[in-house]
């Protein structure tokens, strides 16, 4: 006897009790999306972690002023700006462990170009800040030294700036006034793409010394700045260098040990180790409802495999009668419940998706479906199906044909 | 054909012992038309199935043309049912979600007969039954007879040397069983062997020998002077 043949009849007596096999499916449907889930939420936070050090660049720390609230009032994250770039160059000194610096002013400004008003936030820095963020030319170049030292108006402007003000034509040596002030393009940075909290590629980026001249003069009085970014040489030495940096500015400062610090270091990878941190613990969950709900759907099968072979027990008998062996018996009911595991493991999958699809939606969560996942839905539905309908195929095939036969 | 010696069987319940058949000699040959009769209870139906490989025996032997029957396992019991047997039972047995073509072709099936083939001898059998235009009609769709003539479609499909009939008109009117008991006739006929277990006269004498059986054993066995 032929699978195509076990799966004809098989589905025959499947389909006279359609609700009961969805129903005894709910177990694997439940489990199998589960695992869809879990896989799609792991590979989706690997992916969001590798994008993320695609985007701002790996082993890099980041600096930021910190109003600090030791004098009792909070004066609020832009009022004060605590970093000097004599703290830079110290750190540069004193820390060989640092690769670079980029310091950063900013201000978020009207840019009007070719008749159009665009806001967007406007960086000063050196040419490092390229390099730290993984920020590639798409048209133009970085600045020259002359341009840095003496605070030419160059500017370099990313994607989005480009699209409102030039509508996407190239804005090489085009002017555009940055609060009022005459710049020229030079460069086009290539695009990155949005986070869940904004748009990087929403940014116009001029030489330091520029915009502390004719931009930011009374918001970075003297040598303040904003913020920097430190790119450490190897990724073993970022949480000690992090520590380091901490006591070099202390001491800079004049802040001990205990107080409260004017600054605040990002440590990015720790951002990045608790997002895959919390995908791990929702994985583990879903592991768990996955395996749970697998075992309770396989037990759901192999109760309701007893039933269909009790009930069929006569069919058995006749079937018997007209020549069929034990293996065909076993075969038949081992397809039937195969074939219950797998309906329920497609509608698993459907499930699985939809729900990929809405936490996607409603978290902005990076979730991404893999292939695997399907095949491994398949394998785990299927293996459930056989291995729990194993005993009530084996007892369907067991029985002595005439017992079988006048069974009532 | 079939070659029975010294044969019993024995149903042990609880501290009582049943003997259905006792100490049983019977031999059959290709072409005969045999009928049963006895009482209820007598063991015609025991009898049968040891015969169709449905059933083992408690002792004795028995023979199926070249084969002696207990000592094959269950796959080659399975398959003498499937290719040499065909049967036909009181209460017709059908597959009540298979229309009676699907239900014909069932032991094609076992016997691993390609689609077409086993497609066309399920027509062919159908048809030799006098129900062309009602194969695709479920069981529950048919009268009794037209059932019961399914089933000897399904019995004949696979060319069996012997049918075993266990009261085939049992459940059907006269008319009808008259009707049932020609087409089997017919196969005779053609050189199927018949065993055919019944309690109605008329029906027995279709048999060209008529055994009588009681209390398990062979009463009379004899031709049959009227056929
Ligand atoms: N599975 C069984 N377990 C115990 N006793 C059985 C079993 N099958 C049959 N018997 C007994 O064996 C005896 C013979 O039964 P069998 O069915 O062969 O009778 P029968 O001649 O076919 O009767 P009927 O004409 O009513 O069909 C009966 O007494 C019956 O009770
Ligand atoms: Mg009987």
């Amino acid at each position: 006897m032929s699978i195509t043949d076990l799966i004809y009849l098989s589905q025959k007596s499947l389909r006279s009790n359609i609700l009961r096999s969805i129903l005894t499916s709910l177990g694997i449907i439940i489990g199998v999306s589960s695992v869809i889930t879990m896989i799609s939420i792991g590979s989706g936070a690997r992916i969001e972690v590798e994008q993320q050090i695609e985007r701002f660049g790996s082993n890099n720390l980041i600096v930021r002023s910190q109003s600090s609230s030791n004098r009792g009032v909070s004066m609020g994250a832009n009022s004060v700006n605590t970093l000097t770039l004599k703290d830079m160059e110290a750190l540069k000194e004193e820390l060989p462990a640092i690769k670079a610096i980029a310091p950063r002013v900013s201000l978020s400004t009207q840019i009007v170009a070719n008749g159009n008003n665009w806001l967007a936030t406007v960086t000063g820095t050196t040419n490092d800040y390229f390099d730290l963020g993984n920020w590639k030319f798409e048209n133009g170049r970085s600045f020259e030294e002359e341009e840095l030292a003496s605070g030419s108006r160059v500017a370099i402007i990313g994607k989005t700036v480009q699209k409102n003000l030039f509508d996407n034509d190239s804005p090489i040596d085009e002017v555009i006034r940055i609060n009022k002030v005459p710049f020229t393009v030079i460069g086009l940075l290539d695009a990155k793409g949005g986070t869940a909290w904004a748009d990087l590629d929403d940014t116009v980026i001029v030489p330091l010394k520029t915009a502390k001249q004719r931009l930011v003069a009374k918001k970075f009085p003297g040598d303040q700045i904003r913020s920097m970014t430190i790119n450490v040489r190897s990724s073993d030495l970022l949480f000690k260098t992090e520590k380091d940096v901490d006591t070099v500015m202390r001491k800079l400062h004049k802040i001990s040990a205990n107080g409260n610090p004017d600054f605040v270091i990002r440590n990015y990878a720790q951002f990045l180790n608790a997002r895959q941190e919390s995908s791990r613990v929702m994985s583990i969950l879903l592991a768990t409802v996955a395996g749970i709900s697998l075992i309770v759907g396989g037990i759901g099968i192999m109760n309701i495999m007893l039933v269909t072979v009790t009930e069929r027990t006569k069919e058995i008998g006749v079937c018997m009668s007209v020549g069929a062996k034990k293996r065909d018996i076993l075969l038949q009911f081992l397809i039937e419940s195969l074939m219950i595991s797998l309906i329920g493991g497609l509608i698993g999958i459907a499930l699985g998706l939809g729900v990929i699809f809405g936490v996607s939606e409603y978290f902005k969560w990076k979730m991404s479906l893999d292939y695997m996942s399907i095949v491994l839905s398949f394998v785990f539905s299927s293996s459930i199906g056989i291995i729990f309908g194993f005993y009530p195929a084996r007892k369907a095939a067991n029985l002595n044909p005439i017992d079988a036969l006048r069974y009532e | 054909m079939i070659n029975i010696n010294s044969l019993s069987k024995e149903y042990i319940m609880g501290d009582n012992k049943l003997l259905a058949l006792d100490n049983i000699d019977l031999s059959i040959n290709e072409g005969d038309f045999v009928s049963i009769m006895g009482s209820s209870g007598s063991g015609k139906s025991t009898l049968m199935n040891i015969i169709g490989c449905l059933d083992a025996p408690s002792s004795g032997e028995y023979h199926f043309r070249d084969n002696n029957v207990s000592t094959l396992n269950s796959n080659k019991l399975a398959e003498l049912r499937n290719k040499d047997i065909g049967f036909v039972f009181q209460n017709f047995n059908l597959l009540p979600r298979l229309n009676a073509q699907e239900n014909v072709v069932l032991p094609l099936l076992y016997s691993g007969k390609n689609l077409k083939e086993r497609n066309q001898l399920a027509i062919e059998a159908l048809e030799s039954v006098g129900l062309k235009d009602r194969v695709h009609h479920k069981p529950n769709q048919l009268s009794g007879g037209q059932q019961q003539r399914v089933s000897i479609a399904r019995a004949i499909a696979g060319s069996p040397k012997l049918i075993l009939a266990d009261e085939p008109t049992g459940a059907l009117d006269s008319k009808t069983g008259l009707e049932i008991m020609k087409i089997l006739n017919d196969l005779n006929a053609k050189g199927i062997t018949i065993v055919l277990v019944t309690h109605e006269d008329d029906i027995a004498n279709y048999g060209s020998r008529i055994i009588k059986m009681k209390d398990g054993k062979i009463l009379e066995d004899k031709k049959n002077v009227n056929n």
